[in-house]
């Protein structure tokens, strides 16, 4: 058990260059059409239509390793929490935000208040399962993606639960797991299954089996080739196989079009082991001032763990994304 | 936008999202008919068909089979399909959107290739295709639509707000030759259905449409909020409905149904002694209805199932032309009865009314919004906002 096998469905999604055109059309529309629905604070489909942006946004930061987006989705959210703080829609939009900057205890406040505001239960354990999970409350998260998976057994429920057990590191469960979850898939967004894919990766690569790991990383990568955490893992797995050239042909660009130092400092690092120490400086230099303004801005996402910042439950949350289950 | 973000199923991918399905005699040319499914709403940008997705209109030709009340059609075996996919655009090639080819399948395998958005339509004989952006054909008021549900209040009462003039959608409008394509003894009506299916083993239809609005307001349920049925219904074949969902779907309609009739406090569709609503398995079998020995006509949607209601002939082509204000007609018949009272939703017309020559829809607004400067002007403080 290890990489792509005979038990794992590959389903057809549209093509990664589509998908991410069409997120941005999504934004692009969606940002034109809440300014129209007005903005009043008893406006229910503004509020709709923020809270949807939120999770594009989400979406994009995460895919595209953009913390501009996270900050930008923060905004709308506390926008909605403000003018319309009797509908749970805008307290689980803010939720995930907060979530996203692993502001976790206020995350869980939220949640909260969106489940007294209307917001299903089940909706509201789906997003604090993976808080739980964030902060260590292994137990109480499993006890929730459980009750999912019985509940809905479909992609959404089990992919969740297969990564807690990755993260457990019950491995042999959590590949059934990602397996099931995988034939489970009906929908054609690549977006849900590239996560699927790059957790399954982030697991083998906890385990310290690099080829399994990098397996699912270019699965992951076929399906939305921009997927910039794929794309910084694997250049991390090909350094660590040796091959330096090929982590820095990955990286090089991200550094550059990422907001994110982590992948700033990867290049940095990948250089350093290549021997190119002047550039390594640079590129390390770059990342530790935009650290600084980070931890200062976001403090409990980067203090003590910049590199930490690109497995926050943004993934977790990008698998509900496709809801077919 | 009549059936946009109708299921989750449908929202995690625009591209398969419908957002209205279109049929109507050709006003250009007689004796053809006209086709549209638009997907993707509120479109930007370059915003393209997913290749994982066949887009498909169904057509076969359907009869009165009870006319009065509880009226339904006998749908016939005939069918016709007319399936719509799209490549992966071709990096270097121009724009992404410019990039992408498609090809339309016709029944008996003929094939005609197009691009995205080429202004000059791809034919075949008795055959004509447009793909790409469009203006968005339909006008409501989102506003005094939404709180029906929400308060029990009868629809429109609110001073009316038009929805954007400026939202786009990807269309696809097909023009056929329909003697040419069914031959003589087919019709002259036809039942029609849009389709999204996945591309790939085994098929999965991800939605589909017929007449508009049906899955949005009638089926949402409030109560149940967190089962999706909207999907279990878009998973089922319109012209053979499984029996798996069938009562679901069928209370969901018993009931919503009657509550839109209580709207106006007096009762137009009493239920059976089962609880059935007269209008249960006339629109729980969602396709659209036109009759193609009629000339076009502008406002003639639900006229051939309201004419089987009250016992008599129908007078126009029905189906749903671009600019028909099918919400008004909608709330009228449920609310009121029918031939009930006009309920307007105080808006009437687009601002930009659709075209008498293919593709018939208006070419797409010309101003997409700056992201930045609209997200900037979203979360800007509350009091700026509102005003």
């Amino acid at each position: 058990m290890s990489g792509l096998s005979s038990q794992d469905r590959e389903p057809s999604t549209t093509s990664g260059t589509i998908a991410m055109a069409n997120l941005q059309a999504q934004i692009d529309g969606l940002t034109l059409r809440v300014r129209g629905a007005g903005s009043g604070r008893a406006a229910p489909r503004a509020v709709a239509g923020r809270a949807a942006l939120v999770d594009l946004l989400l979406l994009r930061g995460h895919v595209l390793a953009r913390i501009a987006d996270y900050e930008r989705a923060a905004e709308l959210a506390e926008w909605l929490v403000r003018n319309a703080p009797d509908d749970g829609t805008a307290w689980l939009a803010r939720a995930r935000t907060r979530a996203t900057f692993r502001r976790f205890a206020v995350a869980l406040a939220d949640l909260e208040t969106a489940g007294r505001n209307g917001v299903d239960g089940a909706t509201v354990d789906a997003e604090r399962a993976p808080i739980l999970q964030s902060l260590g409350c292994y137990w109480h998260a499993l006890v929730l993606c459980e009750t999912a998976a019985k509940r809905r057994p479909g992609f959404t429920a089990l992919g969740a639960l297969a990564v807690l057990q990755a993260e457990r590191g019950q491995v042999a469960t959590a590949e059934r797991l990602f397996a099931e979850a995988r034939r489970c898939y009906q929908g054609v967004s690549p977006f849900p299954l590239a996560s699927l894919d790059y957790r399954r990766g982030l697991m083998w690569l906890g385990e310290g089996r690099l080829r399994a790991a990098r397996s699912w990383f270019v699965a992951a990568r076929r399906r939305v080739p921009a997927y910039a955490p794929v794309l910084g893992h694997l250049a991390e797995v090909d350094a660590a196989l040796g091959a330096h050239g090929a982590a820095i042909g990955l990286l090089r660009p991200l550094a550059s079009s990422s907001d994110d130092p982590a992948y700033a400092a990867s290049l940095a690092r990948a250089l350093s082991a290549a021997g190119h120490l002047r550039e390594a400086r640079t590129w390390s230099a770059s990342a530790a001032a935009r650290y600084d303004e980070l931890v200062q801005r976001h403090p409990d996402a980067f203090t003590g763990r910049p590199a930490a910042f690109r497995r926050q439950p943004g993934a977790a949350r990008t698998l509900a994304a496709e809801g077919s289950s | 936008m009549s059936h946009h973000l109708s299921g989750r199923r449908s929202i995690a991918d625009p591209a398969a999202d419908i957002t209205g399905l279109y049929a109507f005699p050709g006003p250009e040319r007689a004796g053809h008919l006209v086709l549209v499914l638009n997907v993707f709403p509120a479109a930007a940008g370059a915003a393209l068909f997913s290749d994982a997705i066949s887009y498909r209109f169904r057509v076969r030709p359907v009869t009165p089979a009870v006319v009065g009340a509880a009226s339904a059609f006998a749908v016939g075996e005939d069918e016709y399909a007319f399936t719509f996919t799209f490549t992966a655009p071709v990096p270097g090639n121009g724009s992404v959107s410019s990039a992408q080819a498609g090809r339309c399948t016709a029944p008996g395998g003929r094939q005609v290739s197009f691009r995205l958005g080429d202004e000059q339509p791809a034919q075949l004989p008795g055959l004509r295709v447009f793909a790409g952006t469009r203006l968005g054909p339909l006008y409501t008021d989102v506003a005094g639509v939404e709180p029906v549900g929400a308060t029990g209040k009868p629809p429109f009462l609110q001073e009316a707000v038009s929805s954007p003039d400026d939202m786009n959608v990807l269309s696809i409008v097909l023009e056929i030759d329909a003697a040419a394509m069914f031959g003589p003894g087919i019709g002259p009506l036809l039942a029609v259905v849009g389709e999204t299916v996945t591309r790939g083993w085994p098929a999965v239809r991800l939605e589909r449409v017929g007449r508009p609005e049906i899955k949005n307001v009638m089926s949402l349920d409030p109560v149940d909020g967190d089962l999706e049925i909207r999907d279990l219904y878009s998973a089922e074949d319109p012209f053979s409905l499984s029996p798996d969902h069938l009562g679901a779907c069928r209370s969901r309609l018993n009931a919503n149904l009657a509550f839109f009739d209580r709207l106006d406090g007096k009762t137009d569709w009493p239920l059976d002694d089962l609880g059935t609503h007269p209008l249960t398995e006339l629109l729980g079998a969602d396709f659209l209805v036109l009759d193609m020995s009629k000339p076009f006509s502008e406002h003639s949607w639900f006229e051939i199932e309201t004419a089987m209601l009250a016992g008599r002939s129908h007078a126009t082509c029905g189906g749903r032309s671009l600019d028909d204000d099918v919400i008004d007609t909608l709330y009228a018949l449920l609310v009121g009865g029918v031939d009930g009272p006009r309920i307007s939703n105080g808006v009437d017309q687009g601002a930009r009314p659709s075209v008498r020559t293919f593709p018939y829809l208006v070419s797409p607004s010309p101003d997409p919004p700056d992201p930045i400067a609209g997200l900037a002007g979203l979360s800007a403080p509350a009091a700026d906002a509102a005003s």
